[in-house]
């Protein structure tokens, strides 16, 4: 372990290790994704971990969630973004193809994914 | 320098010292029984506890742990502080109900009776720490320390089991204020080495001496023992003698030294040695500590030694029968055929101690009473008639230790002509004295010769009884044979006079017959050297020759005749000189020679 | 270590009270989300203390912030499927609140979100092994502010506008100590770090040690930095072995980050510590008994005139603080002084961490600011009395504190106005007594324990805990005499003023509170020999009334088969053979058996 030889060096090991248990701080940003029986038989598992891949190569501080059933079976995997006070916005019938596109458009330009959207919720 | 107000009462203090230090300077009593001038501060009794205002802000402190400042003002009998220490007595008391110094602080407090039933009423530790702090400050052996915390808390060594760390040294026992610590052990090896009780490391050897100075005793001195069992390790223990003395007279780095004089004169006052009473078994004497010398009852009787003065037998109790046997190793022809002259006084004067200390009664036997001094007689006559002694004349044959403890002494009546035995508490044999064991070498160092009783030579009985044959040596007491005090008085007294006429004259005469050496002669045999009774001649090695000190020489010729490389002529005795006398005295006349021939 | 990059993981299980509770809980919870193939997604945290002890072993599940109680190895299968699979709330493993409504979320049990935690800020977040969870959350960075952007003066300063005051229990001004400490003359200086924590029901010190000991550390470097101090002790006491354990490995994987040591982090200023392991006793934390416990002789106080602070450790100048003090200060220099001034009340800044214990429904660490009533802490936080009981009191400051009535249930706990009500901070012990709890009873268990963590030096606090202790139990036994009650009160009055350190002078605290607060309760005990709570065993009887319905419940767990009955009629004690040990009082489901 190379010791710190001063505050920068500090502060840049504290970004690298950020990522470990960002988990457990604060982020304005959650994803969360349908994992009940209908969500894991649709696939949800598998675009789940898509996301986390895209989170990763992005460097991108998110949370990634799940629930159960959210109730619209039909459009399993379902995917929620709420990001700070914004609206909820779900996604339906994600999946892995779709996410790179959704991740970029939605969290990093700010603009919806109009077509794939199945649904906002206020607050 | 500090200027405070203790009790009303302006005070000036030192750097480092503490209220309790400064009050008791000034006469203000504060209690305590946790300090020590030697000890550091500790704040364990909490009985000094007085109060304090320091920049107006009261407080209660212990005065032996704060320091006299600057400007404060201390109040040792403010009514909060007189009622903590009435409660701390109280319980106190209650913990130590039969401690009597606790008992009286109590009393000075208005404390009558112990509040509480005591748990263990023969508790005597206060826990005041006083023991712990010697062994680790003083002693710096570090035995004794706490265990267990809380009301458990008590005082011991480590798991409270004997050490081999502790020295015995008593240290601890000493500072105790309450007398919990008993030395139990090491006073029964001390009884051991010295029957007749541990004395203190520091003590006057002869309390009449002149200066009156005190001996460190090495073998029982904490400071020297611990050095000794540490190997050198530790260095710096105890010294509380050396903290104490104001005139800062202690040493420790003294040592024994040789001093080398020139002086003119020589008192050979080298004094006699007590005869040891085991030589002869019949005396029994070490086989019951009640069978005592006469010197060691000196010590018992003395109101310096260990039980003040007391005559008490060892087992702590006034005899009620004393026997004083006499001529213990003297006018017998198993010991001593000499008398040794001063005992039969003091074994009368023993007699007479016993007589007045206590209620015993005494029995001397006696060979013959040699009551010859200056009322010796009329105080021999008081002894018998006045004090009730019963006189046995004759031989105290044995001592048997029975086995009660008593001692049976058994001896025969001359006057009555039958054996008789009685049986006693304490026995004294009046032992006889004898030349040191060391006196043929002083003898021969001075080149002095000793009579057959082994005391050293007068050079005539009668009209030179301090001068010896050596010149400027002289004899004074006992050496020259057992002497009562007031006869070696004066003959001490002679022996200066003798020494300070010789000074006087400031020469010395001598004869001018003495030996010379041949030093081209000598072959360095040293066969004189050893012949020579004057021991004056001494060889010299850097010039490898034996060389005669001409005033020492008294010209007697033995190494004249003894050298066998005749390099050592007597001086107007020389072979000539005698060879031309015996010729000149058969040398006849001329006028014979001439009558002859005519 | 948990630095390797693998795939970013979307969960964390922070698990708590895994050390003593549940050390087969960890390797389940692995074994299980390998076996569900969630090794990449989820993780598995050994976190330190929660706080919330009548519940642990706790389980955190960190975003969605879901929180399980009383996690055992067996429901590890159910909540992993249920919970990390679906994504549902296993409802049964969920935290019941007394108002009797499920909380899923941990921001909702009030336990927690009535609480402040700025010294727990880490506590259950972080696992305790990892410098580099530290680092993470900003970890470390208060020492680098304080020594390239702040003069030592300057810390000083900081830490004296921010108003913190010791947290070991007399609340002396932090700043004050550090200034004499860096003033005082001397080529060696210390800093130390009191662990020793020695009251009764008290654990936030070893909790804290055992949960985020790189706070502790940064902060005694800032401390040391702020002294010109170069060496640190932590002195723990033996028995806390876990505490000795994190603490040592703490040190070893900063030292390995050069955060401690030679030119720390480039900074020229060198700083090392150590632990120091010592028996345990409650006069052991008293800091000059600390002290010669590290020195390595016996572990007593002497005198304080010259402060520890000019003359401590080895007779250099050393400054002292509780752990909860070190750890405070990164977040004060860090967040600064206005921040941290502003919590609390003006004399009493920041926060206060309780431990509650006795009767109450949430024993565990709670932390709340200074200035927080009684009732807030114990009915909001505390969740209350079990049971429906009538609070009656609490004893807060361990034994060297004092009994607070139910009729000062709305004064604001800070230093000051604690100690006008005879009692005190302390380190922040708090043991709530119900009308079932005997003042004179908890007072002389105090003093029994007092016995023997005393020291012993002296003889006021020795002798006073003896002849104290023998008076309460005579008095708890029906033995006392009205004559006693002035007799303590005169021996509590001299105690207090003539023993030496801070311990001894609050030896008699519990007596004299109650004495104070209580006295009809000792009247009781000794002119009517009654036990108004029913405590004290020789002076109560127990009897069954005419509720029982004879349903033998008593009857089995009478431990001297002491009651008799058929079924369904009434049931008797014999009173011959009762101990009045309260079992039949414990288990009776219809108020059927009664004390007098």
């Amino acid at each position: 372990m190379p010791k710190l030889k001063s505050l920068d060096e500090l502060k840049k090991l504290r970004e690298q290790l950020q990522g470990d248990i960002k988990a457990r701080t604060d982020s304005s940003t959650t994803i969360t994704v349908g994992m009940g029986t209908c969500g894991i038989a649709a696939g949800a598992r598998e675009t789940m971990h898509a996301i986390l891949a895209e989170l990763e190569s992005r460097g991108m501080d998110t949370h990634v969630t799940t629930v159960g059933c959210i109730g619209m079976c039909s459009k399993e995997p379902l995917v929620d973004i709420q990001q700070g006070d914004e609206p909820r916005v779900t996604y339906g019938n994600v999946n892995t193809e779709m996410v790179p596109r959704m991740i970029e458009e939605h969290l990093v330009q700010g603009n919806m994914v109009d077509e794939w959207v199945v649904g906002r919720v206020e607050g | 320098m500090a200027t405070l107000t203790i009790d009303g009462v302006q005070v000036t203090a030192e750097e480092g010292q503490t209220i309790l230090d400064v009050a008791l300077e000034n006469g203000i009593e504060i209690p305590t029984l946790c300090s020590h001038p030697l000890l550091e501060p500790y704040g364990a009794c909490r009985l000094c506890v007085v109060e304090i205002i320091r920049r107006g802000w009261p407080r209660i402190e212990t005065a032996c742990t704060y320091p006299a400042w600057d400007g404060i003002e201390v109040n040792t009998k403010a009514p909060q502080v007189m009622e903590a220490r009435k409660v701390i007595l109280e319980m106190m008391l209650s913990r130590t109900p039969n401690v009597p110094i606790i008992q009286d602080l109590a009393r000075e407090y208005g404390i009558t009776e112990p509040p509480f039933p005591a748990e263990a009423p023969d508790e005597k530790c206060i826990l005041c720490g006083l023991c712990v702090r010697t062994c680790h400050e003083l002693v710096k052996a570090d035995v004794l320390n706490y265990s267990a915390q809380g009301i458990e808390r008590r005082v011991g060594p480590p798991f409270l089991e004997k050490t081999r760390q502790c020295i015995g040294c008593g240290a601890c026992s000493i500072m105790c204020p309450t007398g919990a610590i008993e030395i139990v052990l090491e006073q029964e090896a001390v009884y051991q080495e010295k029957p007749l009780g541990p004395t203190s490391a520091v003590w006057v050897p002869s309390l009449q001496a002149i200066p009156r100075v005190p001996v460190i005793d090495k073998d029982s001195c904490i400071h020297f023992r611990q050095q000794d069992r540490s190997e050198g390790k530790i260095d710096d223990a105890c010294m509380a003698c050396q903290m104490l003395c104001e005139v800062d007279a202690i040493n420790f780095e003294q040592e024994d030294e040789i001093i080398e004089l020139d002086v003119g004169a020589i008192i050979v006052a080298t004094g006699f040695e007590m005869w040891d009473a085991t030589k002869l078994s019949q005396y029994s004497y070490g086989q019951s500590p009640n069978i005592l010398t006469g010197l060691e009852f000196e010590r018992l009787s003395n109101s310096a030694g260990i039980t003040g003065g007391e005559i008490v037998t060892a087992e702590g109790k006034e005899p009620e029968r004393v026997a004083i046997i006499h001529c213990v190793g003297s006018r017998d022809h198993n010991a001593h055929e000499y008398c040794s002259r001063f005992c039969c006084m003091y074994s009368l004067k023993q007699a007479h101690l016993v007589r007045d200390k206590t209620d015993a009664s005494v029995y001397e036997f006696y060979m013959d009473m040699r009551a010859f001094g200056s009322g010796y007689e009329e105080f021999y006559e008081r002894v018998q008639k006045e004090e009730g002694i019963t006189m046995v004349r004759g031989r105290g044959a044995s001592v048997e230790v029975l086995s009660n403890g008593k001692l049976r002494v058994k001896g025969d009546d001359a006057d009555l002509g039958e054996l008789v035995h009685v049986d006693v508490d304490m026995v004294l044999l009046s032992t006889a004295v004898e030349a040191p064991h060391d006196s043929s070498e002083v003898a021969s160092m001075f080149g002095l010769s000793r009579k057959p009783d082994g005391f050293f030579a007068e050079a005539h009985p009668k009209l030179r009884p301090v001068e010896t044959n050596t010149d400027g040596v002289f004899l004074a007491g006992s050496i020259q044979g057992p002497k009562d005090v007031p006869d070696t008085v004066g003959h001490a007294g002679a022996a200066a006079s003798m020494a300070l006429a010789l000074l006087d004259k400031g020469e010395v005469v001598i004869s001018p017959q003495v030996a010379i050496v041949d030093e081209k002669l000598c072959s360095a045999c040293k066969t004189c050297i050893s012949l020579c009774p004057y021991t004056a001649i001494a060889f010299v090695d850097e010039d490898n020759v034996a060389r005669i000190n001409e005033a020492l020489c008294k010209g007697c010729g033995t190494c004249v005749a003894a050298c066998p490389a005749g390099a050592i002529t007597a001086q107007h005795f020389t072979t000539e000189q005698i060879m031309a006398q015996i010729e000149g005295l058969f040398r006849v006349p001329a006028e014979v020679e001439e009558g002859v021939k005519a | 270590m948990n630095t390797s990059k693998t795939q970013k993981h979307r969960a964390d299980l922070l698990v708590s009270c895994v050390h003593d509770r549940a050390p087969d809980l960890i390797p389940a919870l692995e074994a299980e989300v390998k076996r569900r193939g969630l090794e990449g997604e989820v993780k598995v945290v050994e976190a330190g203390c929660r706080g919330f002890c009548s519940m642990g072993p706790v389980l955190l599940i960190q975003p969605d912030g879901t929180f399980y109680v009383n996690v055992q190895p067996a429901d590890v299968p159910e909540m992993v499927e249920e919970t990390l699979v679906k994504g549902r709330v296993v409802e049964r493993m969920t935290y019941q609140e007394p108002s009797s409504h499920a909380c899923a979320l941990y921001e909702d049990i009030s336990f927690y979100s009535k609480q402040h935690r700025i010294v727990l800020r880490n506590c259950g977040m972080l696992n305790p092994a990892s410098v580099e969870e530290y680092i993470a959350v900003g970890g470390y960075e208060a020492v680098g502010k304080a020594l390239f952007d702040m003069t030592p003066e300057g810390v000083i300063e900081e830490v004296k506008k921010a108003g913190l005051r010791g947290r070991g229990g007399a609340g002396f001004a932090a700043a004050r100590k550090w200034e004499t400490g860096r003033k005082a003359e001397g080529d060696i200086k210390y800093v130390l770090a009191n662990g020793d924590e020695g009251d009764p029901n008290c654990f936030m010190d070893r909790a804290l040690m055992e949960a985020d000991p790189h706070s502790i550390l940064e902060g005694m470097i800032i401390g040391a930095y702020a002294m010109d101090a170069h060496q640190g002790y932590i002195y723990i006491p033996y028995e806390h072995t876990l505490s000795v354990k994190t603490m040592r490995n703490a040190i070893e994987s900063a030292r390995a980050y050069g955060l401690i040591g030679e030119d720390i982090l480039g900074s020229g200023f060198d700083f090392e510590v150590e632990v120091r392991v010592g028996a345990h006793s409650f006069v052991g934390g008293e800091s000059t008994a600390l002290m010669h416990a590290i020195e390595g002789t016996v572990s007593e106080p002497r005198p304080k005139h010259i402060h520890t602070t000019e003359v401590g450790l080895w007779g250099k100048p050393t400054c002292l603080n509780n752990v909860k003090t070190w750890n405070l200060v990164p977040e004060i220099i860090g967040k600064g002084a206005e921040w941290f001034a502003s919590i609390g009340t003006e004399k009493s800044t920041g926060t206060q961490v309780f431990s509650l214990a006795g009767k109450i429904n949430n024993v565990g660490l709670a932390e709340v600011p200074m200035g927080t009533t009684i009732r807030e802490l114990i009915f909001d936080v505390g969740g209350g009395i079990p049971n429906g009981r009538e609070f009656k009191a609490i004893q807060i400051g361990g034994p060297s504190g004092g009994a607070v009535p139910a009729s000062l249930l709305d004064m604001p706990m800070d230093y000051e106005t604690l100690e006008e009500a005879g009692s005190m901070m302390g380190t922040g012990g708090v043991v709530v007594l119900d009308d079932r709890s005997c003042v004179i009873d908890v007072a002389r268990y105090f003093l029994d324990f007092l016995k023997d963590q005393s020291c012993g030096k002296c003889s006021s606090c020795r002798e006073g805990i003896r002849y104290m202790l023998e008076m309460l139990t005579n008095i708890t036994e029906g033995k006392g005499k009205m004559s006693d009650l002035e007799v303590l009160e005169r021996m509590g009055k001299s105690v207090k003023i003539s023993s030496m350190c801070g311990l001894g002078k609050s030896v008699p605290n519990p007596v004299l509170s109650t004495l104070r607060h209580f006295r009809d309760e000792y009247v009781a005990h000794i002119e009517d020999h009654k036990c108004p709570a029913g405590v004290c065993k020789a002076l109560i009887e127990h009897y069954i009334n005419d509720q029982c319905n004879g349903c033998g419940l008593c009857l089995r767990k009478c431990p001297q088969d002491a009651i008799t009955g058929e079924k369904k009629e009434l049931h008797t004690i014999d009173a011959e053979k009762c101990i009045q040990c309260g079992v039949c009082f414990d288990v009776c489901r219809f108020d059927a058996v009664g004390v007098r």
